[in-house]
């Protein structure tokens, strides 16, 4: 891998901003619905489990859990608008869009860090096995982990399932919550897929944010307890340099640009934090 | 009242007297008696008590009619030399009361008990002994409102019969005992009202009141719009026909600490009906004797009513909601409440403004692979997304893991 030296246009200990204000409250809120959504929810898929029916043992506890995740709904609809009326009319969100539609680039990235962490084919090409292929396609040898801009493929994967999840869980939960509007639209067959793509949607959703993000934002030894992007917004250009490779080469080179231009005052990278 | 009635007993007595004597000896009268069993202390040597209160006898229905202690105790009636001897021949009934005593000799009590301490019952067990009143009284034993404590005098512990010993004290947990006790009306059901009174049989009897025979005889005496109801739902049909497999009211209600509907302790509670229902539509050997289609109770449970009805929420529907109870019809029936002509309405009674779309489709199917195609379709999707996903991320994570471990053994 090929380091990128400290540059005098970038110091290690610049700051960057992330994620904004306005970025940081909509993941917040998108946590808090996110959670008690699945707390609410997820003890109707799992029905038979002795301890949900324990905790609704209580009287009008299960009135009050539905209220609780038609309340959370309601929470998530407003930030997915917010966060829509966002990305369209602000300029940042535009561009934070732009960066994360995926690419064939993604694809190659996520082959690239699976191989290059398993590191066969490295080791099929110290014993000289296959030597001649590795010689002709040098990407399979995964000899270097793949260089991300802005947002790397887990991060674009992630934001994409968000948007499907939240399109799915919020058009089959509307029609769930009122069944009577529902039905006078569609076949109760239909209304029964509804429900359906609802709880699966649900189990998805859970399970990829309990294994997948979770992993990458907490557990990850890079990380490790917590990455605190989502409570300050604030990466160092340090950071920058070793996660986003690209973005940092894409702020160095705007930024020699305008010195060789001998401009003063033009620093409009995309993303100094001033 | 009493002078009276110790007038015309005397009188009586003196008819008696001068009827029955003949040379010599007079019948001892009441008094002769009391001149001991008066003593509030008189005692047999066992300790038995041996005390009659002349007022109490007096104020029975023997008392008022003048029957004197000899006419029941009919043993000492040529008797002079008292005291008489300890052990006296229990009085006989049947000497009056003959059509009673008849209907009781073939009753369960009127049978001798097998078993290890045989219980024998007479009359005075129930009806008490010298304090005997007309079951209009309410004092009686035999009151209405007394028959409850009556009755369990023995069945609350000393009889053990073949259902478990509380059995008949749940009686009291009811709402029939309730508007006995409570209410204090005397028209609601007692053990006697179900049970009979001399001729009480046990439940395995066809003849018993309470068999599967007649039962629902029995309760429609009293709830006879629910009795014509039921018998022309399709339990009730096939009841008619002598089928005894088909439940009965106590199968749903039970015996005797039946409660209404909206007691938390019912049966028939909201969130207990489907318990109740899939015992018998859910079991293997009926549903094979019957064809029905089991799997009620799963897929029920897996639908939105099913799951809140599980969590307590009874406002949401549960078998009889959609069914009905009583006349329980099927789909094919036009009068049915799930005919497809018809499941508008009754899903409208909860889902306002419900219409022809709710019958376009099926409820609680036990295979969605052939009666809802695309939810199926729509369901294996997910779960091969989900197998397949996680299955990557998981590799992602063990991957990442890996290398991490690799290159600190490196280092």
């Amino acid at each position: 891998m090929q380091t990128l030296k400290e540059s005098g246009l970038i110091r290690d200990d610049e700051i960057f901003l992330r994620m904004n204000l306005a970025e940081r409250i909509q993941h917040i809120l998108l946590v808090v619905s996110f959670t008690l959504l699945v707390l609410t929810g997820l003890p109707l898929m799992f029905y038979e489990l002795r301890i949900f029916k324990s905790i609704f043992s209580l009287e009008n506890a299960f009135a009050f859990r539905g209220l609780l995740h038609r309340a959370a709904a309601v929470i998530l609809i407003v930030d997915m608008a917010w966060h829509s009326a966002y990305t369209v009319l602000t300029r940042r969100g535009r561009q934070n869009f732009r960066e994360l539609l995926p690419g064939w680039k993604d694809g190659r990235d996520a082959v690239a860090l699976f191989g290059y962490n398993v590191g066969l084919s490295g080791w099929l090409y110290r014993k000289g096995i296959l030597k001649a292929f590795f010689d002709r396609h040098p990407f399979w040898k995964f000899e270097n982990p793949p260089e991300y801009g802005r947002y790397n493929f887990i991060e674009k994967f992630e934001y994409l399932s968000v948007a499907w999840g939240s399109v799915v869980m919020i058009l089959s939960g509307f029609f769930m919550w009122n069944v009577e509007l529902s039905l006078g639209i569609f076949p109760l067959w239909v209304h029964d897929i509804f429900v359906i793509a609802h709880g699966y949607e649900a189990m998805l959703a859970f399970l990829a944010i309990i294994i997948w993000h979770m992993y990458n934002v907490h557990l990850n030894p890079e990380v490790f307890p917590m990455s605190k992007v989502w409570l300050n917004g604030r990466i160092s250009g340090h950071e920058l340099k070793t996660l986003h490779p690209l973005e940092y080469r894409k702020i160095l080179s705007e930024r020699q640009r305008s010195l060789d231009a001998s401009s003063p005052g033009a620093e409009s990278g995309p993303d100094p934090a001033r | 009242m009493r002078s009276r009635g110790a007038l015309l007993g005397l009188m009586l007595t003196a008819a008696a007297v001068v009827w029955t004597a003949g040379p010599a000896v007079a019948a001892p009268s009441d008094d002769d008696c009391l001149t001991c069993h008066g003593d509030a202390g008189l005692k047999s040597d066992q300790g038995r008590p041996l005390y009659v209160d002349s007022a109490v006898f007096g104020a029975s229905i023997h008392g008022e009619a003048g029957i004197a202690c000899v006419d029941c105790h009919a043993d000492l009636k040529k008797f002079e030399d008292f005291p008489h001897a300890a052990k006296l021949k229990p009085v006989d009934c049947a000497a009056c009361h003959e059509e009673a005593t008849a209907a009781f000799q073939g009753s369960v009590h009127g049978r001798p008990h097998t078993g290890a301490n045989p219980i024998t019952v007479q009359c005075k067990d129930c009806h008490g002994a010298h304090d005997v009143r007309p079951a209009k009284d309410a004092l009686s034993h035999t009151a209405a409102i007394n028959i409850p404590d009556t009755c369990l005098g023995c069945h609350l512990e000393r009889v053990k019969t073949k259902r478990d010993q509380g059995f008949a004290a749940r009686y009291k947990e009811s709402d029939h005992y309730r508007a006995l006790a409570k209410s204090g009306l005397n028209l609601a059901a007692t053990c006697l009202s179900c049970h009979g009174g001399h001729t009480v049989l046990p439940v395995e009897d066809p003849g018993s009141k309470v068999s599967r025979q007649n039962i629902i005889k029995t309760c429609g005496a009293c709830h006879t719009g629910i009795e014509r109801d039921y018998l022309e739902g399709v339990h009730g049909k096939d009841y008619a026909k002598g089928n005894l497999d088909v439940p009965v009211c106590t199968d749903c209600h039970s015996g005797h600490d039946i409660r209404s509907p909206e007691n938390l302790g019912s049966g028939v509670y909201a969130t207990k009906v489907a318990a109740i229902c899939t015992r018998c539509h859910d079991d293997e050997q009926l549903a094979r004797r019957y064809s029905l289609v089991t799997s009620r109770l799963k897929t029920f449970s897996a639908s939105y009513h099913g799951t809140a009805s599980k969590f307590g929420e009874v406002k949401v529907a549960n078998c009889s909601s959609c069914h009905g109870h009583h006349d329980i019809r099927p789909s094919s029936d036009p009068h049915s409440s799930i005919n497809p002509a018809n499941l508008a309405a009754t899903c409208g009674t909860c889902h306002p403004g419900a219409g022809d779309n709710f019958s376009k489709g099926k409820i609680h199917v036990v295979s969605e692979k052939t009666e809802n195609r695309w939810a199926y379709t729509v369901k294996i999707v997910y779960m091969v997304v989900i197998a397949g996903l996680i299955s990557v991320f998981l590799a992602f994570i063990v991957a990442d893991l890996y290398r991490r471990a690799r290159s600190r053994c490196k280092r």
